[in-house]
């Protein structure tokens, strides 16, 4: 646990209740009530998991389908609270990339820019002044007075990435599944982002089910199972673990 | 300071983005905010001003002024409720609190409500209405009317996330509230029981401030004073804590 640590996450825990029940409305609901037929079964996605990160490290994080990667950037972004346990971070800082998420499909390019900008925390000068800049990252020149709904999936992860990468404002960025997208020039270009983004100091968690793009980039890799901490330390260790085991 | 600048930069955004929405495919866009009040009132003077000609002596601003002030409740209500549901993929991202996006349905209800506004009051000066002290009590009913239907708003949009079927019993909800309002008809028509009911329904007493205050240039009396000060402030306070109590479960479940 050294000074520098810039997330610190202690004893973390969250707890979902489900209904076991899936009732599809109103009425379902008030007659499965009265005859007790819903009951609440409890879902530990995040279970007790303790781990600090520094500044400038990149942290992959791995585990299979569903155990609970996502649920725990999600929490560090502050989107949800947990049950109990600590989170530590700034989160004027923190930036939370997920696929697709974000866009008003109705809505053209340009207008989507300064809607999701303004909601993920950038200043309208910092648009103003970076607005070029992420466009021609995005290399959308020529669609940005287009509706989102006409652009094809590629574009439009192009475009958010573009827009949470922008300037140097992230200094931690959280990544959820976003380097895997678009073709094999944008995904070049958007790790060398991320590198430079790296160099300048900022801290990066990656989370991502390609193998070959935690190894390539990652210096330390967190395994999370069902929950649990599995195990966390160097990345070719935990990489080769993960794999041995299979995906269980 | 920043912050605050920032949420009002979110706030005028999402503002937009719902203006924009709201009349993408129309060719008169906003004008419609101004445009429909007006036709109603044409509509409603057609059918019924003939019937209550005695009762009502300017049938056109009393039904427009009522209207309003239903319409700002509805407004504001309905797309409060939805707000949540609506925003889900941006409310993961946000680093705003969410009282921002619940806030730009609100600033965009009062936006709707000014342009309104561009026919009421030409309509009211040529009907010969003369400007007066009382009207500078007009915006005190249009924020209170407007803390009502956030109250009611925010109540609604924690139960819409659990159960979408509200949106529609909702709708008919509002039907049953402007029949129970007394808009295009005088009070006095229905039977006594009736008029109980009328008279304890909130959003009618917002009504009853307009018309004093903005068409008959009289001084709301205390009784209609405190009942919307009691009903905006309660309604707001309530339904807020409601709000903030149930987000975490909220977020989960979006």
């Amino acid at each position: 646990m050294s000074e520098d640590a810039v997330i610190k996450i202690k004893d973390l825990t969250m707890e979902y209740k489900i209904s076991t029940a899936n009732v599809s409305g109103l009425k379902d609901y008030l007659i499965r009530k009265i005859k007790k037929e819903i009951n609440y079964r409890d879902l530990l996605a995040i279970d007790n998991v303790s781990f600090d990160v520094h500044k400038g490290e990149v942290v992959g994080i791995i585990g299979t389908n569903g155990s609970g990667k996502s649920t725990l950037l999600k929490l560090i972004a502050g989107a949800i609270n947990p049950t109990s346990g600590k989170i530590e971070v700034d989160r004027k800082k923190v930036q939370l990339l997920t696929l697709g998420t974000g866009f008003d499909m109705e809505l053209t390019g340009r207008e989507n820019v300064y809607l999701n900008g303004s909601i993920v925390g950038y200043s309208r000068e910092f648009l103003d002044e970076h607005y070029d800049e992420i466009v021609e990252f995005a290399e959308l020149q020529d669609f940005m007075e287009e509706k989102v709904k006409n652009y094809s999936s590629g574009m439009v992860s192009r475009l958010g990435f573009a827009i949470a990468t922008a300037g140097d404002a992230a200094e931690i960025l959280l990544l959820d599944e976003v380097l895997s997208v678009g073709d094999e020039f944008f995904r070049q270009k958007s790790l060398k982002r991320i590198k430079e983004m790296i160099h300048g100091g900022s801290t990066v968690l990656l989370v991502s089910h390609g193998m070959g793009t935690i190894l390539d980039n990652c210096d330390r890799a967190v395994w999370i199972e069902k929950g649990k901490l599995r195990m966390d330390g160097d990345v070719k260790t935990v990489c080769a673990e993960y794999r041995k085991s299979g995906g269980e | 300071m920043e912050d605050i600048k920032q949420y009002w930069f979110v706030i005028r955004e999402l503002t937009g983005r719902e203006i924009k929405r709201k009349y993408a495919r129309s060719y008169l866009g906003i004008l419609w905010s101004v445009l429909s009040p007006l036709l109603y009132m044409l509509v409603m003077t057609l059918v019924f001003s003939t019937m209550f000609k005695r009762k009502i002596q300017n049938f056109p601003l009393y039904y427009l002024s009522g209207y309003l002030f239903y319409n700002m409740f509805c407004q504001v209500s309905q797309s409060v409720m939805t707000v949540l549901v609506d925003n889900r993929n941006l409310l993961l991202r946000v680093k705003v609190p969410k009282n921002v996006f619940v806030l730009s349905r609100c600033y965009t209800a009062l936006v709707n409500f000014g342009f309104s506004l561009l026919a009421f009051f030409p309509l009211l000066f040529l009907s010969g209405v003369k400007p007066s002290i009382t009207m500078l009590l007009f915006p005190i009913d249009i924020i209170l009317c407007m803390l009502f239907g956030l109250g009611v708003g925010y109540m609604l949009s924690i139960v819409y996330v659990f159960f979408a079927d509200v949106k529609y019993l909702y709708t008919v909800f509002l039907t049953m509230l402007m029949y129970l309002s007394a808009i295009f008809y005088p009070i006095e028509q229905v039977p006594t029981a009736m008029q109980v009911v009328i008279y304890n329904n909130p959003v009618y007493d917002f009504m009853l401030f307009a018309r004093d205050c903005m068409v008959y240039n009289t001084f709301p009396s205390a009784d209609i004073w405190a009942r919307i000060i009691i009903w905006g402030i309660a309604s707001y306070l309530l339904g807020y804590l409601i709000f903030l109590r149930r987000e975490n479960e909220v977020m989960q479940h979006i």
